[in-house]
C-alpha cells in the first residue's frame, strides 16, 4: 500500500473580486514508503498549493474543491483540526519556501523544538534539550546556537533549523517547498546533500517542490511535472518524454561543453481562471496537432512512467526554433571603453568596517561581455554602483575614456549617466505599476536624448521591436506582462538612451528556467548588433558561459580568477571557482 | 544589557536638554521678564509683595550672572521647589500639584490601562476570528467610535445618564461635603464621581488599540511561522498566543507606553468637561490665570512624563523583543 494518494484533487482560490484561480486540477498521484519524488514545474503552476493541500494548511480564500487525500490509509480530505493534530508533525511534517520566515522571530531556536516536543511526547527538559542538540548537529550547527533568537543566524543556518525541526519526531512524510531557494548556490548543494543522505538512513518520504530542475533530476527517485495546475509527466528521473519536461530541460546544459545550446519555452502559461478544452499546453508546444486544442490528452503509461500527451508517444518535442547556442570564438580585441584600475571600497558602519572590493581590475570593451561571478555578498553589486558613479572608490580609477568617473559630479555625471544603463534584478520591482510601457520608455528617450514628445513617441516602436514586443504592448501596464516580457521593457528602457555600456545585475535569476535563455538571446543579439559593451553580473556559471567572452570570478571582494570565459570553466584553479562549478546542477538530458 | 544603559543614558541626555530648556526659554525674553509679568498681574488688580517675589524666585534675580542662576534653578528643581503659585497663594506649586495628581493618576492610568487590555483582547479576537461576524462588529465598531470626537461622547453620557436619568453626579472628584481621607467612605465617594468620566475614556481608548492589535495581528497568524505552528499540530491556544498574539503585541506595547506620555496633555479635556480636580484642569486654570510658576511646573512634569514613558516603551521593548535588543548592541 502506497504512504500517500491522492486522488482527483482540485484547489481553487475563490476571491470576491475576480473569478476562483484553479491552481490545482484533478491531480493524482500516490508516493511509497520511503520514495523522494521531485515535483517540477515553473512559478505559479500550482506546486505550493498542492504541497499545502496535502498539509492540510491551505487557509482562506484556498479550499480542496474535490478529490481525495489519503495518508497512511486514512481519508484526510475533510479530517478537522482536532483528529489532524495528532498526525501533524508525528507523520507529516514540512520546511516552508521562504525558511526565512519560518521560525517565530520572538522565541528561541530552544523553545521552537520544546514546544513540539511538548506537544507530541512527555519528555523532559532534559531529554528535549539532549534531543534538540543531537538533531542541530545531525543539520552541521553547533547545539549552542539552540540559545539563539532566529536573527541571530544566517540564511543557511536557518534553513538547516527548519530541517532538523521537520525531522524531529522521524515523520514518514516530509514536504520539502524550495528548501534552498534564495540561498548562495555553495550552501543550497550542501543543505540538499544534507536531505539526501539524512533521507537515506531515516527512510522518510520526501515530496521536494522545486523550479530548481537541476537539483529535482540529481536528487529524485520519480519527477513529477506539473504545468497549469496539472500534473503532465512523472516518471523516474532521466529522460522526459512530454514536450514540456523537455522545454525545461532544455535549459540547462554543461557549462564546460565546447558548443552550449540551451532552449526556452516561447509565449506563457494560460490563465486560471478559465477552463479550456483540449491540452493546456497547446499554445506554447512545438509539435502541437490539431486535435491538441480540442481533446484532453489523458495522464497515460508510456514507457517506465505517466504522460498526458496525445504525441509523446511517438514524437520527441524539440524546441529548435526558440535554442541559443554558444559556441568557443574567437573575439576581435577591442579599444576598452572603459577601464577600472585597482578600484577598493571599504564601507565602515557602527565602527566596523567591510572591505567590499579589494584591488579589482578590468575593462569593458564594445561588442563584448564581460561576467563578474560570485555569490552574495562578494561585492558584485558595489562593483555596478562604482561603475555608474553611484559610489566612489577609496582608491583607483574608473575611466570611461579620458573621463575620470571616479570623480565625477553634477551635470557631468548626468551626461555620463546616458551612457551607462543599468538592468536591474526584479522585474516586477523595476516597473512603475501605474505607469504603461509607453509611459515608462518615453521619459529616458526625453530627458536622455532631449526629444520633443512627438519624436519621443515616434521612436517607441522601433525601441520595442528591438526587445522582441509587439507595438501592441506599448499600451499595457506591467501587471499585464509576464516576467520575460517586463525583463525585456526594462531592457527597453536601458536602452532608450543609447547607451555605450550596459551593466546587467543578475537579470535573469528572478525569472523562470523556462524563459531565462530567451532573456538572454535577447542581450546577446543586443551586445553585438549595438555593438555595446556589457558587465554582466551573476552568481549562475552556465549563463555567464552563454553570454561572457571573459569572466572574473569574485569572492570577499578580490578577483579569484579571470581570463575568457570557456578556459575559466574548464581548467579552474581556484577553490572557490571549483566550488561554484561543482554547486552546478547537471541534469541527464 | 547595553541596549538598557544605552536607552538610560539616551534618557538622562533629554530629560536635561528638557529641563535646561525649561530654564532658557522664560529668559530670552528681551527685557526684564520678571518686570513685565508683575506689570501684567498689576493689570489684574492688586498686587502682593509676595507675588512679586515668586515672580523674581522663578525667573531669577537679573542682577546675578545667568550661571548662578542656572545652578540656583537646579538646585531648587532637586529640592523640588518649583515657586509659589499666582492663583493659589500662598501654596507652593509643587503644593497644588500634588494635590492634583492623585486624581488624574487614577482616572487616567486605571481607565488607559483597562481600555489598552480591552482593545487588545478584543483585537487579538477578532483577529483569531478574521471575516467572521464577530471581526466586522468590532472592527466597524470601534473604527465609528474612533472617529468620533471624545469631547462629544462625554457630554453625551453626562446629558443622559448625569442630568437626564440622574444616576451619576455630574462635576466634581467628590461630594462637597466629603473631606479627602483614607476611608472606606471616600473611596467609595470617589469611585462614583469617576465613573462618568472613567466611562468617557473607556468608551473611545479601546479603539484605537482594537484596530492596530487585528492589523498586526492579521499579520502575524499569515506569517510562515504560524502556519508551521500549525503544521507541527501545536494547540490552538499556543498558536494563537505564542505565536499570533505574542509578536502582534509588540507595536501595541511601544504605541501605548508611549501612549501614556501623550494622555497628560489629553486629561485636560475630561477633566474641564467633568470638573474633574486633576492636573488637566489645573493646567487649564494655570494657563487661563497666567500663572507662569504653576504653568512652567505644569509643562516639566509633563515633558518628564512623556520621556519616561519613552524610557519605559524602550525597556518594555527590550524584554520583549530580542531583536531590537540585538540591533541596538
Ligand atoms: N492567496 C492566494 N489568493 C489567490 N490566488 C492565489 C493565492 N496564492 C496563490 N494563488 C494563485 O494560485 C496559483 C498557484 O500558486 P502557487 O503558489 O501554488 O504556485 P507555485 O507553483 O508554488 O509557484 P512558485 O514557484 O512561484 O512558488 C497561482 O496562479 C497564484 O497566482
Ligand atoms: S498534447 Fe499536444 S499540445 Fe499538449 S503537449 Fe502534447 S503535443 Fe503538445
Ligand atoms: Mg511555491
Amino acid at each position: 500500500m502506497s504512504l500517500l494518494e491522492v486522488a482527483d484533487l482540485s484547489v481553487a482560490y475563490a476571491t470576491k473580486n475576480s473569478p476562483p484561480t484553479h491552481a490545482v486540477r484533478n491531480v493524482s498521484f500516490s508516493m511509497a514508503e520511503g520514495e523522494c519524488v521531485g515535483l517540477l514545474g515553473e512559478s505559479g503552476c500550482g506546486k505550493s498549493t498542492l504541497g499545502t493541500a496535502l498539509l492540510r494548511l491551505l487557509d482562506r480564500p484556498a479550499r480542496i474543491t474535490g478529490g481525495t487525500i489519503r495518508f497512511d490509509g486514512t481519508d484526510i480530505t475533510a479530517l478537522d483540526e482536532n483528529a489532524l493534530r495528532p498526525l501533524r508533525w508525528r507523520a507529516l511534517s514540512t520546511v516552508f519556501q521562504s525558511s526565512m520566515n519560518s521560525l517565530n522571530p520572538v522565541l528561541t531556536v530552544e523553545a521552537q523544538f520544546r514546544d513540539m516536543f511538548r506537544t507530541h511526547t512527555d519528555m523532559t527538559s532534559g531529554e528535549i534539550r539532549r534531543r534538540t542538540a543531537e538533531l542541530l548537529e545531525m543539520v552541521l550547527i553547533d547545539p549552542s546556537y539552540m540559545r539563539f533568537h532566529p536573527h541571530e543566524l544566517s540564511g543557511g543556518m536557518k534553513q538547516r533549523v527548519a530541517l532538523a525541526l521537520a525531522l524531529a519526531l522521524r515523520p514518514k512524510l516530509v514536504v520539502l517547498d524550495e528548501p534552498t531557494t534564495g540561498l548562495d548556490v555553495v550552501v543550497q548543494k550542501s543543505i540538499m546533500d544534507s536531505v539526501r543522505t539524512l533521507q537515506r538512513e531515516q527512510g522518510f518520504a520526501v515530496l521536494l517542490i522545486s523550479h530548481d530542475l537541476g537539483t529535482v533530476m540529481e536528487i529524485a527517485d520519480r519527477v513529477m511535472v506539473m504545468y497549469a495546475g496539472s500534473v503532465v509527466e512523472s516518471r523516474p528521473a532521466g529522460e522526459m518524454l512530454h514536450p514540456y519536461s523537455r522545454g525545461l530541460l532544455g535549459s540547462y546544459a554543461d557549462p564546460r561543453a565546447e558548443t552550449v545550446d540551451v532552449t526556452y519555452i516561447p509565449g506563457r502559461p494560460p490563465d486560471l481562471s478559465r477552463f479550456q478544452d483540449g491540452c493546456l499546453f497547446v499554445d506554447r508546444c512545438p509539435v502541437a496537432l490539431p486535435k491538441c486544442a480540442t481533446e484532453k490528452p489523458p495522464l497515460a503509461p508510456v514507457g517506465d512512467g505517466l504522460v498526458a500527451c496525445h504525441v509523446a508517444p511517438s514524437t520527441k518535442a524539440d524546441f529548435a526554433d526558440s535554442t541559443f547556442v554558444r559556441s568557443v570564438r574567437a573575439v576581435a580585441e577591442a579599444p576598452p571603453v572603459l577601464e577600472v584600475t585597482g578600484v577598493h571600497k571599504t564601507y565602515t558602519r557602527r565602527r566596523t568596517s567591510v572591505t567590499a572590493v579589494d584591488d579589482v581590475s578590468f575593462a569593458l570593451r564594445r561588442g563584448r561581455v564581460t561576467a563578474l561571478v560570485g555569490q552574495s555578498g562578494s561585492g558584485k553589486s558595489t562593483i555596478a554602483k562604482l561603475l555608474t558613479g553611484i559610489e566612489r572608490p577609496d582608491t583607483g580609477t574608473v575611466m570611461f575614456g579620458d573621463v575620470p568617473v571616479h570623480r565625477l559630479r553634477g551635470r557631468a555625471m548626468r551626461r555620463y549617466r546616458k551612457d551607462v544603463q543599468l538592468v536591474f534584478q526584479d522585474p516586477f520591482a523595476a516597473l512603475n505599476p501605474v505607469r504603461t510601457v509607453r509611459q515608462t520608455l518615453v521619459r529616458p528617450l526625453r530627458n536622455h536624448l532631449g526629444l520633443s514628445e512627438k519624436d519621443a513617441r515616434a521612436r517607441l516602436e522601433s525601441l520595442v521591436d528591438t526587445v522582441g514586443l509587439a507595438p501592441a504592448f506599448l499600451d499595457r501596464y506591467p501587471h499585464q506582462l509576464s516576467g520575460g516580457q517586463r525583463q525585456r521593457v526594462v531592457v527597453a528602457r536601458a536602452l532608450a538612451p543609447e547607451p555605450s555600456i550596459l551593466i546587467a545585475d543578475e537579470p535573469i535569476s528572478m525569472l523562470d528556467v523556462s524563459i531565462r535563455a530567451e532573456i538572454v538571446e535577447l542581450l546577446d543579439r543586443l551586445v553585438h548588433h549595438r555593438d555595446l559593451a556589457m558587465l554582466y553580473i551573476t552568481h549562475d556559471l552556465l549563463s555567464a558561459r552563454l553570454l561572457a567572452d571573459e569572466v572574473l570570478v569574485l569572492n570577499k571582494g578580490t578577483v579569484v580568477e579571470d581570463g575568457p570565459t570557456i578556459e575559466v570553466i574548464r581548467n579552474a584553479q581556484a577553490p572557490y571557482t571549483k566550488l561554484l562549478l561543482d554547486a552546478l546542477p547537471n541534469p541527464p538530458r | 544589557m547595553r541596549y538598557f544603559l544605552r536607552r538610560t543614558a539616551f534618557f538622562v541626555i533629554t530629560l536635561w536638554a528638557a529641563v535646561t530648556l525649561n530654564f532658557v526659554i522664560p529668559r530670552l525674553q528681551p527685557g526684564d521678564p520678571a518686570e513685565a509679568i508683575v506689570g501684567q498681574l498689576t493689570g489684574q488688580g492688586p498686587v502682593d509683595p509676595d507675588q512679586i517675589r515668586a515672580v523674581r524666585l522663578m525667573l531669577g534675580v537679573p542682577d546675578t550672572s545667568l550661571l548662578s542662576q542656572y545652578w540656583d534653578y537646579l538646585g531648587s528643581l532637586v529640592r523640588g521647589d518649583f515657586g509659589i503659585s499666582y492663583t493659589y497663594f500662598p501654596y507652593p506649586v509643587t503644593h497644588m500639584i500634588s494635590e492634583a495628581l492623585p486624581w488624574t493618576l487614577v482616572l487616567v492610568g486605571v481607565t488607559q490601562v483597562l481600555g489598552f487590555l480591552i482593545g487588545t483582547v478584543l483585537g487579538a479576537f477578532a483577529a483569531w476570528r478574521r471575516n467572521s461576524r464577530f471581526d466586522s462588529f468590532v472592527t466597524l465598531g470601534s473604527q465609528f467610535v474612533g472617529s468620533l470626537p471624545f469631547f462629544w461622547i462625554a457630554l453625551l453620557l453626562l446629558y443622559l445618564l448625569a442630568f437626564l436619568a440622574g444616576w451619576f453626579p455630574d462635576s466634581g472628584g467628590h461630594a462637597v461635603d466629603v473631606t479627602p481621607s483614607w476611608s472606606w467612605a471616600f473611596a467609595g465617594d470617589a469611585i462614583y464621581h469617576g465613573i462618568l468620566p472613567a466611562l468617557s475614556i473607556l468608551v473611545t481608548a479601546p479603539a484605537g488599540w482594537i484596530i492596530g492589535m487585528r492589523n498586526n495581528m492579521v499579520q502575524s497568524l499569515g506569517e510562515d511561522y504560524t502556519r508551521l505552528a500549525r503544521a507541527k499540530g501545536l494547540s490552538v491556544r499556543r498558536v494563537a498566543l505564542a505565536y499570533g498574539a505574542r509578536v502582534a503585541i509588540l507595536p501595541n506595547v511601544t504605541g501605548f507606553a508611549l501612549a501614556l506620555g501623550g494622555i497628560l496633555g489629553g486629561t485636560v479635556l475630561v477633566e474641564t468637561i467633568f470638573d474633574y480636580p486633576g492636573l488637566g484642569r489645573l493646567l487649564m486654570e494655570a494657563v487661563g490665570a497666567r500663572d507662569y510658576p504653576l504653568m512652567q511646573a505644569l509643562f516639566l512634569f509633563i515633558t518628564i512624563g512623556v520621556l519616561l514613558a519613552n524610557l519605559l516603551a524602550d525597556f518594555l521593548l527590550g524584554v520583549l523583543d530580542p531583536r531590537v535588543r540585538k540591533e541596538a548592541a
